[in-house]
């Protein structure tokens, strides 16, 4: 009983206290669950969370070798770190690729519009927040080959420099790195809606953002105007984080800021994706831009 | 002969018109990042983070210090292997996928023509993009230390028949396990990692200096940097020019053979237009 009522909350606060017709939760665990049955055991998702991070990994870890084979000067807010490679370029291509999930995921309705279900999926009374909040969750499972290809290969191969000072500090950057992309991810997936291009987009992104986010090279860098562009991805404040609790060792309050940041982040994009998407859905249907090529 | 060479251009010429008919600037700026990030890269280490000093093996590696157009020449050249593993390697696989890979195999044409002619127009499409890299290069701070004409001539040519080859070789997989971009992308990320784009091959790993002397593009690159950037002894080069034949060669042989068995197997099997 008090499970049917917690299950009826979201429910109710997704469809701004109207009654709902199908669960929220039903919705994103459906989702989900389509998006596991035909992505995870596929070669496709093997390449985009397994192969491309590790080659990408060696890759830019190579680009360091013609300098330094140790560490590197890692700033934030006037504070230098010398942070060892390895460590920076894994942090790095872990989040990375959870950006990535979700930046593919947020296609999702290019994908509907060609296999021709995009109308029906309207048509339904389901929540359309809920359904790209269970690709995007179903796209993050998808990360699990990751987890299971670094752990098997990193933790037994690599000597990474971790160097942990404050456990809470590393529990809430990565809980919030991984919710302000998830967030970011919705934005853009409702943005897609607008466009016949969603799936392009996605890739298009993803050397540019790589870039600006410091994925590679660190904010302080890059030429100033591309670094201050991309604190606007919470990627980058997220690996900001990341690295500061993981590889420099520093407490909560140093980071404060950061985490605060991310927060904001959250709110700022679920607000957008929502938006957008009510925008996105009346336009479509009354210009009957929905299904046609 | 004459057949040959017109079924080359005639197939060449109908690309080219039907690349930039429908040309996309999405398309291009998918071609572009992936160099120019490896180029924003090279700039920031060079120029920002370690102020120009190179370490001392990197010197040893390369004759000079001067990293950045040391990458600059490794990634527009690699712009001519995304051509070749995304234009040339799912040449058929399209023609399937629009509905014209029967009129094609039906026509009396050399198919290794119609190959060489899809290769033409896309490495002359893909000239245009390395031409872009190499003016942003030379504003951003490339040098050509000096330029051994000859010499780069062979090396591209040699380049472009190592990618002809892997081109074919891909073409043959994508084809018959209708593979749209899984191949294409594994590749690229091997070759971008393993041959030498954007560091020496001498100062990588061991295991990594292994992997890279499999792939022809680490002699080919040695060659267009010499031509370019740093001077080498006359034995390297001719080594580097013996391997990028030899693997070059061996590439083009089982791509033809490759051909050959698809266009065999899909005709006995009916499996040309199935999806």
């Amino acid at each position: 009983m008090l499970g049917s009522q917690i299950l009826k909350m979201p429910t109710f606060i997704f469809q701004g206290g109207r009654k709902a017709n199908l669960s929220v939760l039903r919705v994103i665990l459906a989702e989900m669950r389509k998006n596991y049955k035909q992505f995870f055991f596929t070669y496709y998702s093997l390449f985009w969370v397994l192969i491309l991070p590790f080659g990408n990994g060696l890759l830019y870890y190579f680009m360091y070798l013609p300098f330094t084979k140790d560490y590197i000067k890692f700033e934030w807010l006037g504070r230098g770190l010398n942070v060892d490679i390895i460590g920076f370029t894994l942090i790095g291509q872990l989040a990375y690729t959870f950006f990535l999930s979700t930046l593919i995921a947020a296609a999702i309705f290019d994908r509907e519009r060609e296999q021709g279900t995009f109308e029906i999926m309207l048509l339904s009374p389901a929540n359309r927040l809920a359904i790209l909040l269970g690709n995007t969750f179903g796209a993050s499972i998808r990360y699990l080959w990751l987890m299971i290809g670094t752990i098997a290969i990193f933790a037994f191969s690599f000597n990474v420099g971790i160097l942990i000072n404050d456990f809470l500090a590393v529990f809430l950057s990565l809980l919030l790195s991984f919710l302000a992309l998830l967030a970011f991810g919705l934005s853009l997936a409702a943005f897609s809606i607008h466009s016949r291009r969603g799936g392009l987009i996605a890739i298009a992104c993803q050397e540019p953002v790589a870039y600006v986010s410091g994925l590679v090279v660190p904010q302080n860098a890059l030429p100033q105007t591309l670094a201050q562009a991309g604190y606007l991805i919470p990627l980058t404040i997220g690996l900001i984080a990341l690295r500061l609790c993981l590889l420099g060792g520093v407490l909560l309050q140093d980071i404060q800021l950061l985490l605060a940041s991310l927060l904001v982040m959250i709110v700022v994009y679920v607000v957008l994706a929502h938006f957008l998407i009510k925008i996105a859905e009346k336009s479509a249907k009354a210009k009957g831009t929905l299904a046609l090529f | 002969m004459w057949h040959f060479l017109r079924v080359a251009k005639s197939t060449a010429k109908a690309s080219l018109i039907s690349q930039w008919r429908f040309f996309r600037w999405g398309g291009m700026g998918l071609r572009l990042f992936p160099p120019l990030l490896n180029l924003g890269v090279a700039w920031a280490l060079y120029n920002t983070l370690f102020k120009g000093e190179t370490s001392l093996d990197f010197v040893m590696a390369t004759n000079s210090s001067d990293y950045f157009s040391f990458v600059l020449v490794g990634s527009i050249f690699y712009v001519y292997i995304v051509s070749s593993l995304f234009g040339l390697g799912r040449a058929m696989f399209w023609e399937r996928a629009q509905g014209t890979i029967e009129a094609l195999f039906l026509s009396p044409m050399n198919y290794v023509a119609y190959m060489i002619g899809m290769a033409a127009a896309s490495f002359i499409t893909s000239t245009v993009d390395v031409l872009l890299l190499f003016f942003l290069g030379n504003v951003l701070g490339f040098r050509a230390q000096h330029i051994d004409v000859l010499l780069l001539i062979v090396g591209i040519f040699l380049m472009l028949l190592a990618l002809f080859g892997l081109g074919l070789i891909v073409n043959a997989i994508t084809l018959t396990f209708r593979d749209r971009v899984n191949t294409a992308n594994t590749l690229m990320t091997v070759l971008l990692v393993f041959s030498g784009i954007v560091c020496p091959i001498a100062i990588m790993p061991e295991w990594a200096q292994i992997v890279s002397k499999t792939v022809p593009f680490t002699y080919g690159l040695d060659i267009l940097r010499t031509a370019l950037l740093y001077k080498s002894d006359i034995a390297n080069i001719l080594a580097s020019i013996m391997n990028i034949t030899l693997l070059a060669s061996l590439y083009v042989i089982i791509g033809i053979m490759l051909l050959k068995r698809i266009e065999k197997n899909s005709r006995k099997k009916a499996l040309l237009t199935v999806l």
